[in-house]
């Protein structure tokens, strides 16, 4: 036990050089008096070198995949390689405007249009949208078409439904409910949809059935065909949430196991950095029904030069400005190349052995709710921690002092105190085994140091709870010690 | 690894996978060496023309304009980009920190009272803002301007037709360009309006002073205001003339355009709607020995707790964005905000009055104050053809403002022109003199 994380006592930005209220910007030529700021933004006026050395030290308290294993489940959290950092820097890519003639543009255009081509083969799918932003965004708009689908039919007064597994990411309903959809959850049995209770629930009223495969549980739906025909049987479409994409690279793909309409997590599969939350990059995949509805301008090659393609009745318009997060889309292009056809099937099976290979390992210490073949994430359950007064919390923040960022914790939610852990391929075993033997210390530490944890990072416990009771939001609620009123 | 798991080959680990599931080949083509992908790489990017090849007038909600060096420099800090979302709030202290100081500016900037974490970009944010007032207020329509930029419109109707709710356009004055408050005031009045936007600039580059009218006229009905947020350093902040949420496309500070994205969409709200707001927020409070700390809050508003009924689905925001947003406003500072605003209104002045008296061109083409762009209305051929005789010249001399979809029918060939930070008096005459003859061989061409 090594690891101690940077502890500045350094203050807030604002508190650096603080700012004297009261001076108004001079008036901007042609701009009407009383539209003009009265007062100057309240922010302070600070060197470069006071800027560059506040946002140092907060980088020093704060973890990344560089500091050390991250196994948060169903977040894939791969090394992000640094060509790609270097790539996406290049003048030909950063110094690009979204509105820039097509002619001036055609590099950036074949980079989305041979990206587009390879995902459309990695996930064996007819057509590819790189807009949105995220997989959130993705499914959104997934959804959308599917709406759009079914009101070409005449059916949108009664496809009302999306159904969905109890253990599926919160993303999905909420984008279900958001595109304007009921939603009812399908009980799991065994860690995976029950064929038998789909088919009880599917009916003409159902629009879609969104589905994570391999599962949020760590496990393949291996009644999937069964599933797809359930769901196409009363004129359904099938869902993929690519978000656990990782483990079936080169194995099979949501076309072939029946999907209609995909999204993927190019911030998870392919390696793009999440920058403490985003960008992420999400990626829209529709088979044939579905493809025309596409957002738009699709990206067309004629001859050999790339345009934007605007001509697409039967599109739902667009999602987000411009073509989506180009700079991601590079760096998930240069990971393709890199990995090509081998590499990629590598990636799927050298995660599955990752986790299979911790999972066993740590199925020593607590309990596995489902059967012992995963794929690339697993979940245990903390439960028996209880019978020592500790949660699954604890045994989190006891990890954090290890050098090592904690698992996903209570999810998915079918599984009492879970635990989620995902070490990507990159991870080698040597890291498992270090990984391994910090969770054996962590969880065999005393009751008193679990609930004291953590004890070497920047803070202490965080009181989340008072966060929550009495919001301080910005510099403002400080400034005030606002209390919130909280409707 | 495999005689731990008592198992001979890695295909036994995919023994749940059933055979008729299975593919053969992907067809992706082979790996390469990490050489030989920055060698491809380049020689397709190459393929284009970075925007400092031209003389650049291009805008609109993104703006080409110079990162300082430090900016990039701190997102870089790979502790900072190779982190996820900070759900475990002790081994991420400086993402939060870096956040809830994102927030603090864009609610010093807005004259709001909160601010969330981001959202993808403006027009996204723009879209949660309509959500927002439809938990806020009851009604089917939802009014916006109808000189928005139409992607914008585009991606508003989609959010809108998740709950079936309708986007109306409000026409504006033919001489000003700007809002047509009479108009709006009867919508309001015959009922069922959810909410109102307006953007500062507008959709035309220009500072509209009906905006300053909108609450009184509009009343309980909420209203958003989506801003440029280098406006907002020499402009009344939207607060203060009654904003109930205020968005943005936060890309000018510190972002580089790269083709569009990633970008940032900001979001602020009044304190009363905080509960209905959508997005991460960051929240400070205490540590276990009472020290300051900060954590994701209000989280029960959010996807994975509140699932079906969360305010809204963002999991994934732009977190690093939102880090360049705070460093570049830090580095530049309040009043380099204010001067570099002014620098740019300075030189589109320059370019308005240089391009002013130009046969078959109207620059600018609306009568009404602006700050660093304008709209140039094409007297005699198209927008297109214009811009494109300006490109051959290595200008970039604005975009066209039409809805490139056929079904868009016939359009006003308008061109948004911005001054931007790479062009100075010898690129505007450059600019100037490239129009006039692009203009005189229309006329021949006519």
């Amino acid at each position: 036990m090594t690891f101690r994380q940077a502890r500045w006592e350094e203050p807030p930005i604002w508190d650096l050089a603080p700012p004297r209220p009261g001076e108004a910007p001079s008036l901007v030529p042609g701009i009407p008096e009383r539209f003009r700021r009265k007062e100057a933004v309240r922010w302070p006026e600070l060197s470069e070198l006071e800027v560059v050395r506040h946002y140092t030290r907060l980088s020093q308290m704060n973890f990344g995949i560089d500091t050390g294993a991250y196994p948060l489940g169903s977040c894939t959290m791969k090394y992000n390689p640094k060509v790609s950092e270097v790539l996406a820097r290049r003048k030909h890519a950063a110094e690009l405007h979204p509105y820039q003639p097509e002619s001036t543009a055609q590099g950036a255009l074949e980079i989305l249009w041979r990206l587009e081509r390879m995902l459309t083969r990695v996930t064996g799918m007819s057509e590819v949208s790189l807009q949105p932003a995220a997989g959130a965004h993705g499914e959104y708009a997934a959804l959308l078409m599917v709406r759009a689908y079914f009101r070409d039919l005449g059916q949108s007064e009664t496809r009302t439904e999306v159904l969905l597994p109890d253990t599926a990411h919160g993303t999905n309903p909420a984008s279900a409910a958001m595109a304007g959809y009921a939603t009812r959850e399908i009980a799991s049995k065994d860690g995976c949809v029950d064929l038998a209770a789909l088919k009880a629930a599917v009916s003409e009223k159902t629009a879609c059935f969104m589905l994570t495969n391999p599962n949020t549980a760590g496990l393949f739906e291996s009644e999937i065909l069964e599933i797809a025909e359930t769901v196409h049987g009363v004129g359904g479409m099938l869902y993929y949430d690519g978000a656990n994409l990782n483990a079936i690279l080169g194995i099979t793909n949501p076309g072939r196991m029946g999907f209609d309409v995909a999204h993927l997590n190019l911030h998870k599969t392919f390696a793009t950095p999440h920058g403490g939350g985003g960008p992420g990059a999400g990626v829209l995949a529709a088979g044939d029904k579905l493809a025309p509805y596409l957002p738009i301008p699709r990206i067309v090659k004629t001859g050999r030069r790339f345009r934007l393609d605007y001509d697409r009745p039967k599109s739902i318009g667009k999602i987000k400005t411009a073509y989506g997060n180009f700079g991601l889309d590079l760096r998930a292009f240069a990971f393709a190349l890199y990995h090509g056809e081998d590499g990629l099937k590598h990636v799927a099976r050298r995660s599955v052995l990752n986790s299979n290979y911790v999972a066993m390992k740590l199925g020593k210490f607590l309990p596995r709710p489902f059967r012992p073949l995963v794929k690339h994430e697993f979940v245990l359950s903390g439960a028996p921690l209880k019978q020592r007064g500790l949660r699954t919390l604890d045994l989190a923040k006891r990890l954090l002092d290890e050098g090592v960022h904690a698992p996903t914790v209570y999810f998915p939610s079918l599984v009492e105190e879970s635990l989620m852990v995902e070490l990507p391929e990159t991870e080698s075993k040597r890291e498992l085994d270090h990984y391994i033997a910090a969770f054996e210390r962590a969880i065999g530490d005393t009751d008193e140091n679990l609930h004291a944890s953590p004890r070497f990072l920047s803070v202490r416990r965080v009181d989340e709870v008072r966060a929550a009771r009495e919001p301080l939001l910005s510099w403002k609620d400080l400034r005030a010690g606002a209390k919130a009123e909280t409707p | 690894m495999l005689e731990a798991l008592g198992i001979s080959s890695l295909d036994e680990l995919f023994a749940d996978v059933p055979k008729k599931a299975r593919i053969g080949r992907m067809g992706v083509g082979p790996s390469h060496e990490e050489s030989e992908v920055v060698g491809e790489v380049d020689r397709i990017l190459e393929r284009s023309r970075a925007l400092s090849h031209f003389a650049c007038f291009l805008g609109g909600r993104i703006a080409p304009r110079y990162v300082p060096a430090a900016v990039d420099a701190m997102l870089s800090r790979s502790e900072f980009y190779t982190a996820y979302t900070p759900y475990q709030a002790e081994a991420s202290q400086g993402m939060l920190r870096a956040l809830f100081e994102f927030q603090s500016l864009w609610v010093e900037l807005t004259g709001l009272d909160v601010a969330n974490a981001s959202l993808y970009d403006g027009a996204t944010a723009a879209g949660e803002a309509l959500l927002l007032c439809r938990r806020i207020h009851e009604g089917r329509r939802f009014l916006i301007p109808a000189s928005l930029p139409w992607e914008e419109k585009s991606v508003l109707r989609n959010y809108a037709s998740g709950p079936n709710l309708h986007v109306e356009e409000v026409p504006y004055d033919a001489r000003s360009g700007g809002l047509d408050l009479a108009f709006l005031r009867r919508e309001v009045a015959v009922g069922d309006v959810f909410g109102v936007l307006a953007d500062v600039p507008n959709g035309f580059g220009h500072v509209d002073e009906a905006v300053l009218e909108l609450k009184s006229t509009i009343g309980a009905v909420p209203l958003v205001v989506s801003a440029d947020p280098l406006s907002l350093s020499v402009l009344e902040p939207p607060g203060n003339y009654g904003a109930d949420v205020v968005v943005g496309e936060g890309q000018g500070f510190g972002i580089a355009s790269s083709f569009g994205g990633p970008l940032l969409g900001l979001f602020a709200c009044r304190r009363e709607h905080l509960r209905a707001a959508p997005g991460r927020i960051v929240g400070a409070t205490l540590d276990a020995e009472g020290r300051r700390a900060y954590a994701l809050t209000l989280v029960t508003r959010e996807q994975h707790i509140r699932r079906s009924r969360a305010t809204s689905n963002i999991c994934t925001n732009e977190s690093l964005m939102a880090l360049a947003f705070v460093v570049y406003g830090s580095v530049v500072g309040p009043r380099g905000l204010a001067q570099l605003q002014t620098t740019l209104a300075e030189k589109a002045r320059t370019l308005a009055s240089a391009l002013g008296g130009i046969e078959g061109l109207q620059a600018p083409r609306f009568d009404a104050p602006y700050l660093g762009e304008f709209t140039v209305e094409v007297g005699r051929g198209t927008a297109d053809a214009f811009l494109d005789r300006l490109r051959r010249r290595r200008i970039l001399g604005g975009h066209p403002l039409a809805d490139p979809r056929p079904g868009a029918g016939p359009q006003p060939e308008r061109i948004l022109v911005a001054a931007t930070d790479s062009v100075g008096d010898k690129e505007i005459q450059k600019y100037a003199r490239a129009a006039r003859t692009a203009m005189e061989s229309s006329r021949g061409a006519a």
